[in-house]
């Protein structure tokens, strides 16, 4: 009799906090883990050691910005990809709706939409981002980076860098 | 003293039986709010991740939604979200969507072609590019869609409509009508 409390009292528990931490993670903050060199080096800086589950970066994401706040220049974002709604990209703000960004190789300056931004990694050679699709609504924006958490080497804040390539005015 | 019973408690100190059902009641406030939190958490979970309700605003869905300007008021729907994870959204789905131009709001529309497609437009046939998706409003006339913003990307879908809820003379299941007008081939 007792054990069988115990067990229905640990399976409340666990349940509840199961949904504690589901809610947590939709609407607050989760961790995230970076594949890919796009962002290097604020993320994934090259080293000579092989990417993988315990030498990528792992980053804090919040959510309190997707009710509130004003995303701006220089964020650091998560957003679902334009081509591939099941995936999910990290990429810095580098232009917000009213902006001209100067497309290369070329004379024309594309005017971002109301409502969407502009994109790019901060290592441009090996990046996919607006320079490719294009100006992406805000609204495929899943959540802010604001910290990395692992390595423990490189745990700190994310700053706010702004952009010093591609023009934009 | 006759005709009172009396508790004892293993402290030792002896206490009358008003005061004991006093000293349960924090007890059960305790359960209560505790059983609130977990259904509020339940709810909030359930309504982001699975299914939700949501009124509809405007007449660009007429008829299907809102069909008189003079209703009382709005048709509420129910929205399912299990679309998101592994459903193939195809023609007909109606959908609520971030609206590309205002982040904050979002909008309901139809999807009448998929990645893939030409739509035809005013300038032209115009080819919905991969992962991307042509809505347009039930109501042509009063409806700003991608006839307006172009094609909208899949991610900014929030869910999918199923049936209408309210007001109960219009409850019913949303039909996957395929648009016969505007060539999508």
């Amino acid at each position: 009799m007792r054990s069988t409390s115990f067990l229905w009292n640990v399976c409340k528990s666990s349940f509840t906090f199961g949904l504690i931490g589901l809610t947590v993670s939709d609407r607050v903050a989760s961790v995230v883990r970076v594949r890919g060199l796009s962002m290097s080096p604020t993320f994934n800086p090259p080293n000579n050691t092989s990417l993988g589950l315990f030498t990528d970066d792992h980053v804090l994401v919040e959510k309190r910005c997707l009710t509130d706040y004003k995303f701006s220049h220089g964020d650091v974002v998560v957003f679902c990809s334009p081509r591939n709604y099941k995936e999910k990209q990290i990429k810095r703000i580098t232009g917000m709706p009213g902006d001209w960004i100067s497309v290369p190789f070329s004379y024309d300056a594309v005017r971002i939409p109301e409502g969407h931004c502009w994109v790019e990694g901060d290592n441009p050679t090996d990046s996919l981002d607006s320079r490719s699709f294009g100006p992406i609504p805000l609204g495929l924006i899943r959540g802010r980076v604001t910290h990395v958490l692992w390595p423990p080497q490189r745990v700190g804040k994310i700053d706010k860098k702004l952009p010093r390539s591609g023009l934009s005015f | 003293m006759k005709g009172r019973r009396l508790f004892t408690y293993s402290g030792g100190s002896v206490i009358s039986n008003s005061e004991f059902i006093w000293m349960g009641m924090p007890n059960t406030i305790m359960k209560m709010f505790n059983k609130s939190i977990v259904f509020g958490l339940v709810g909030i979970t359930v309504t982001d991740r699975y299914a939700g309700v949501c009124p509809i605003r405007g007449s660009s869905m007429s008829p299907t939604f809102n069909p008189s300007l003079e209703s009382f008021t709005d048709d509420y729907v129910f929205l399912e979200k299990f679309c998101l994870d592994k459903y193939k959204f195809s023609h007909g789905d109606v959908v609520i969507f971030s609206d590309p131009t205002n982040y904050k709001e979002r909008c309901v529309k139809r999807i009448v072609a998929m990645e893939g497609d030409y739509v035809s437009n005013v300038n032209g046939a115009v080819k919905v590019p991969e992962g991307h998706c042509w809505v347009e409003g039930d109501n042509s006339a009063f409806s700003s869609d991608s006839r307006t913003y172009g094609p909208i990307p899949l991610g900014l879908i929030r869910g999918r409509v199923t049936h209408v809820i309210w007001p109960p003379q219009r409850m019913k299941k949303v039909d996957r009508r395929i648009p016969q007008e505007g060539f999508a081939f």
